[in-house]
């Protein structure tokens, strides 16, 4: 039925917004949907063929509405088509401003999946990156725009908290080892399950990208 | 040494801390103002100048002192550096809430600046977003805008009933605190009209008290 598909895609897209990861992107749905636009175009065409531009809807209701009919199918198709990419790229945009490296953790998931243990986070098809390759393209170019939009605040870290700062030092514990950091008080060496008392600021970014978690 | 010696070491120096003061006032104000206001409001560039102008001499004169080991100055760094973080705080939740109106509405934003208020983005905030916007394009028409018959590629159309380009909900309601008395607001497509006296609080639609909040008359909250 017309426009079936493209109803699939929009739920898909529902789901999406209250995961925490990015679901497989559906090529074939996708190329379905597309598929069916074109069909219907073609049928509007060979519709209106034997009337040479001359087509008057009211001494023709019953070929009007079918003409309607998949105009509106068509039109709701690429709207279909636009909400479920627009999900995905709002997505995938939230994730370069919260300092998720997308493409490197798709990476890691594709790696890992041979091993069997990390494939539970995906859906059947195990051997392919849950991101089409346009996707990729666009979080490439979007932290780029990003990083060049960044770079005009040099006295503010756009991407930091966006909770009141309530205390200018913090309790830190080490979840993984993070090598050294310079503060201004001198270096401080991040290992493994130890304690620190330290500027929220210097840490922000370990606690983002999951080296740190914060106490109390 | 009692609290005055510590207070007054920290007021010090004198400069023009009327300005600043106000600044900081103005500055929660608008990253109130733009947090909850439904559209995007002017951006406040001189405020902003003059705002990022301290930062910048707070950070010198935090890094003058940093080998300091007096508890006195050091007591003071802490202070300052408080003070710091959270006006960074404030700058940040302001461009961040630009950016997310910005990503959410870029089509209808960008008509408003290219035909009527000039002074809506900064010049940044433009460039990111046409740049954001045509990367959009790019990547839809990449992924499957592009095998669409011709007449369907726009992502601007408005034929066929709907109109492609989203704009913020101006009815929305908001909470307003009245700083100077603006006589009567008429609330159109509902007949309600209502007096505003100086620090009455109320619930009204953005598009009714819009004027008055742009003028300054009426704050945010």
């Amino acid at each position: 039925m017309y426009g079936e598909i493209g109803n699939k895609l929009v739920q898909d897209a529902k789901r999406t917004q209250s995961l925490a990861h990015l679901p497989r992107y559906r090529t074939e749905m996708v190329r379905a949907v597309t598929r069916e636009v074109r069909d219907l175009d073609k049928d509007v065409g060979t519709i209106l063929e034997p009337f040479a531009g001359s087509f008057n809807p009211s001494t023709e209701p019953a070929t009007a509405c079918a003409l309607l009919v998949n105009h509106l199918c068509m039109r709701r198709n690429k709207r279909c088509l636009l909400a479920y990419h627009r999900v995905r790229s709002d997505k995938l945009e939230e994730m370069c401003w919260g300092g998720v490296d997308v493409l490197e953790r798709q990476q890691q998931q594709q790696t890992s999946k041979p091993g069997g243990e990390g494939a539970t986070t995906l859906g059947s098809d195990g051997n392919s990156s849950s991101l089409s390759p346009e996707e990729e393209e666009y979080v490439r170019q979007y932290s780029d725009l990003l990083a060049a939009y960044k770079g005009q605040w040099t006295d503010i870290d756009l991407t930091g908290s966006l909770e009141p700062p309530k205390d200018l030092f913090i309790d830190v514990r080490v979840l993984k080892d993070a090598g050294e950091i310079q503060t201004e008080y001198g270096s401080i060496t991040l290992t493994k399950n130890s304690q620190f008392y330290v500027r929220q600021g210097d840490v922000e970014r370990l606690i983002a990208q999951g080296y740190l978690q914060r106490l109390g | 040494m009692d609290i005055s010696d510590l207070l007054a070491s920290v007021v010090a120096p004198p400069t023009p801390s009327h300005q600043r003061l106000s600044d900081l006032q103005s500055l929660t104000r608008s990253f109130v103002a733009e947090r909850t206001c439904p559209e995007l409001l002017p951006y406040p560039s001189a405020l902003l100048d003059r705002v990022l102008e301290a930062i910048r001499e707070q950070i010198e004169t935090i890094e003058e002192h940093a080998g300091d080991a007096d508890p006195r100055t050091n007591f003071r760094m802490i202070i300052l550096q408080t003070e710091l973080e959270r006006v960074r705080f404030l700058v940040r939740g302001l461009v961040r809430g630009r950016i997310a109106k910005i990503d959410a509405h870029p089509l209808h934003i960008l008509n408003l600046y290219t035909t009527s208020q000039p002074t809506l983005l900064s010049p940044s905030e433009h460039k990111y977003l046409t740049t954001h916007q045509a990367l959009l394009s790019s990547h839809f028409s990449a992924s499957f805008l592009s095998q669409f018959p011709a007449a369907l590629q726009r992502l601007d159309d408005t034929t066929g009933g709907v109109s492609m380009v989203d704009k913020p909900d101006e009815d929305r309601a908001v909470f307003v605190r009245c700083l100077r008395d603006v006589g009567q607001v008429y609330v159109e497509g509902t007949g309600t009209r209502f007096e505003m006296r100086r620090g009455d609080v109320s619930v009204v639609r953005w598009s009714a008290i819009r004027a008055w909040v742009l003028g300054g008359d009426v704050e945010l909250i």
